[in-house]
């Protein structure tokens, strides 16, 4: 092994450990997934809500500020308290870091919609709740997703880290590439998947972002 | 009508969130009640038959299985198990946790060190320690061989004489134990090294063998002895107990699941040091994860089908 150059090494390990990367892959991206669909559950109608009583959004939104700055380590050890170890308290973690994304993008969605539309709703004796359905989620579905798209990125950067919490996916790799002899292979073989998925991960968000993006639909329609 | 389909949204809310978050994860067998989850420290070993232990769960039965690995020490993998985050530890060594959590020592005799913590961690703790793997792993004092034939060293106490200009590499859990860590080991042996350099184990035997230190303290299951071809020192003073090793289960895991017992006594003295080594070796230098490793062996033993006791 030692007389093979890093890329030789890296090819040998893929072709040697693919199956078991690929498992590992597959539960990063379920756990980093889990955490923000959570998050999205619990962030957007918090958004929705924040936006139609405005008084209440300097607080919630200072909340999940605070939360944001918590190293993540700190973050993971805290939960670990109360939740001990294993996969539950990545995914807890994963949610707390994706809540502000998404609820500022929710409020900021909301809140930027025209309140001339908002009246014509109104004016064609629309209910609060469709005025919610057929104007204000259509028109900010964009930035929502926006902000799922960065709570995403985020939590896959967060998982890496539950390797130590034993959560396993890509970061167990790294970790034991740091402990391996010549593990700089072993380390790279952990690293890119995960970098390869934050930017698979962005592209595809991004796409569904544009698609629903309310002036480049109005131009498709045209 | 309003409140009608207020109350639809609300309850498809509460009801996402309860499948989400009541009954685990799909895909990641985290929570449900059928999981066995098994903990495993941040060594190759452990990692090794960790791996071997869930692919024997899976093989002989429908329970799924969870691991959590990279735990830092043993007394984290035993605090896990004591909490019920895990149900069995991968491997444990009865000379460390008579030391670290029985917090007995003196004793090396390496079946009355059996008997003690097998009797211990029934009645206190409620574990059962199971046979051993068939091999020990103990700590045991390293160097090259161009280095023992210059000081012409055969035993830990022949480094007295040059202990004092050395630089040693030691595991770094093992630097502040008490009973058989560094301090005790100062007295027994009445000297000290030059500097001491707590690392992570698996860093050791490369320092050494490229010259970065003078000696180390390694495991002796490790398989990168034999490939640098490392000298070991005998501990002719007795110092380090016997680790003999085996799978440490919660007796209400062993409650839950019945089959579990018959599954990890299949794996008894199945072990003994040459293969362990071997496997170590795949691992540490040949690029393989553990768990591919494990998948190999067991194949290739057919999951030790025809030991059934």
């Amino acid at each position: 092994m030692q007389s093979m150059n890093v890329l030789e090494q890296l090819a040998y390990y893929f072709a040697h450990n693919g199956m078991y990367v690929l498992e590992q892959f597959s539960r990063h991206f379920l756990i980093s997934i889990y955490g923000v669909l959570l998050a999205a559950i619990v962030g957007i109608p918090i958004g929705i809500l924040i936006a139609r009583y405005r008084k209440l959004s300097g607080w919630v939104i200072g909340i999940a500020n605070v939360i944001q700055t918590i190293p993540s380590l700190a973050m993971l050890s805290i939960i670990m308290l109360g939740l001990g170890l294993g996969v539950n308290t990545v995914i807890v973690t994963v949610f707390f870091y994706a809540l502000l994304p998404i609820i500022k993008n929710t409020y900021t969605g909301m809140v930027n919609v025209n309140r001339d539309v908002l009246d014509a709703g109104k004016g064609m004796g629309m209910t609060r709740i469709q005025v919610l359905r057929l104007i204000e989620i259509p028109l900010s579905l964009s930035v929502i997703m926006a902000g799922l798209r960065n709570a995403l990125v985020l939590a896959i950067g967060i998982t890496a880290i539950g390797s130590f919490v034993g959560a396993g996916g890509l970061g167990d790799i790294i970790i034991r590439g740091t402990n391996a002899t010549n593990g700089g292979a072993i380390i790279l073989a952990g690293a890119l998947p995960t970098a390869l998925m934050a930017i698979i991960a962005d592209l595809v968000l991004g796409f569904f972002e544009k698609r629903f993006d309310p002036s480049t639909r109005k131009a498709k329609q045209a | 009508m309003r409140k009608h389909k207020l109350f639809k949204l609300t309850l498809l809310f509460l009801s996402l969130v309860t499948v989400l978050s009541g009954c685990g994860f799909p895909g990641l067998s985290s929570s449900s009640k059928d999981t066995v989850k098994i903990a495993a420290q941040n060594t190759t070993e452990q990692q090794i038959m960790a791996a071997v232990i869930q692919q024997m769960i899976e093989h002989y039965s429908d329970l799924n299985t969870a691991v959590i690995s990279n735990l830092g020490s043993g007394t984290v993998s035993f605090q896990a198990q004591k909490r019920g985050d895990a149900d069995l530890t991968a491997i444990r060594y009865n000379g460390t946790d008579m030391q670290t959590i029985l917090n007995e020592s003196g004793e090396t005799d390496p079946a009355k060190v059996d008997q003690i913590v097998r009797k211990e961690f029934k009645d206190k703790y409620h574990m059962t320690y199971f046979p051993s793997y068939g091999f020990a792993d103990t700590y045991q004092f390293m160097v090259t061989q161009k280095f023992a034939k210059e000081h012409n060293l055969n035993t830990v106490s022949d480094l007295k004489e040059v202990a004092p200009s050395m630089k040693v590499g030691i595991d770094q859990i093992w630097m502040n134990r008490k009973g058989d860590g560094y301090d005790d080991f100062q007295k027994q042996y009445g000297f000290s090294f030059g500097r001491v350099y707590p690392m992570q184990i698996g860093l050791v035997y490369n320092a050494l063998a490229s010259g970065k230190m003078d000696a180390v303290l390694g495991y002796s299951t490790d398989g990168r002895i034999g490939s640098y071809n490392l000298k070991l020192l005998k501990d002719d003073l007795h110092y380090f107990p016997p680790y003999e090793a085996s799978v440490v289960v919660n007796d209400s895991a062993l409650k839950r699941h019945p089959q579990l017992k018959g599954i990890l006594r299949r794996l008894d003295g199945k072990f003994p040091l040459k293969t362990m080594q071997k496997l170590n070796y795949q691992v540490d230098n040949n690029l393989q994860e553990p768990a591919v490793v494990a998948r190999n062996f067991l194949k290739q033993h057919n999951y030790f089908e025809r030991s059934d006791d």
